[in-house]
């Protein structure tokens, strides 16, 4: 996990599964879009969504924020972007926005990345470590916070020199 | 400013020295003075003991590596807005 491509990767899917959430969890009263009635464009976009998640209907999140076709054709492609397979792999980044879910309390995206992790082959062990690793660390932030610890172990990971994706090395 | 007034790693008991051994070891990282955290979860074994086991137990390989469920611990303290 070294390299800060790994690091920039993983605040991509913390991002966009924050926002997705939001979605899905605060838009309810909006509806979902009804399909049959939708725009073309619209209707392909969904499809291709549900083809990403191998089928069946597309996320809640999505069909939410379908109401405006552009809007969502482009929160799809930095979302597919940054679930897709890269430095981080797939099944990973859903272990990644499973945590986050939980944390947030986004009983919503929990559920769901919670499916897609067992879709992409993360057993019940892998699950219950994400569970553990979330869980603890939800607890040792809490006690430094009441404690009100600095932070003292910041300089044990070395600093990555490479430059920015195509820029020149310094 | 911490609340409470973070001992030194020789203020603490021998048993606390062995788990600030552990910590060294689990960092791999020869710190001047054990973690703040370590500091913390050695004031009272009680807690600080089965706390620290069901950690290691939570980040030891399994179907994911350590370093993903580093990676993981990251982004759960970043959500958390906890600088720590």
């Amino acid at each position: 996990m070294t390299g800060d491509a790994n690091w920039y990767e993983a605040a991509q899917v913390v991002g966009i599964t924050n926002a997705l959430n939001v979605a899905a969890d605060g838009l309810g009263a909006l509806g979902p879009i009804d399909e049959a009635t939708a725009p073309p464009d619209v209707r392909a976009l969904l499809d291709e969504i549900r083809a990403f998640y191998g089928g069946g209907e597309a996320p809640a999140c999505f069909r939410l924020i379908a109401h405006d076709g552009a809007y969502a054709a482009d929160v799809w492609e930095a979302a597919r972007h940054a679930y897709a397979d890269n430095r981080l792999a797939r099944r990973f980044k859903e272990a990644l926005a499973f945590a986050v879910s939980v944390t947030t309390r986004s009983a919503s995206g929990a559920s769901f990345h919670l499916a897609e992790m067992r879709r992409l082959g993360v057993g019940q062990r892998g699950v219950m470590e994400i569970v553990g690793v979330t869980q603890m660390f939800s607890s040792y932030t809490k006690i430094a916070d009441t404690l009100q610890l600095d932070a003292d172990m910041g300089d044990i990971a070395p600093a990555d020199p490479t430059p920015a994706p195509g820029g020149p090395a310094r | 400013m911490p609340t409470v007034r973070l001992r030194h790693a020789d203020e603490y008991p021998a048993a606390a020295q062995k788990l600030f051994e552990l910590s060294r070891a689990w960092f791999n990282h020869d710190f001047a003075e054990p973690p703040a955290m370590s500091r913390v979860m050695a004031w009272d074994p009680g807690f600080g003991g089965p706390h620290g086991r069901a950690m290691k137990r939570a980040m030891g390989p399994g179907e994911f590596s350590r370093g993903e469920k580093e990676m993981v611990a990251a982004v759960v303290s970043g959500v958390n807005a906890c600088e720590y």
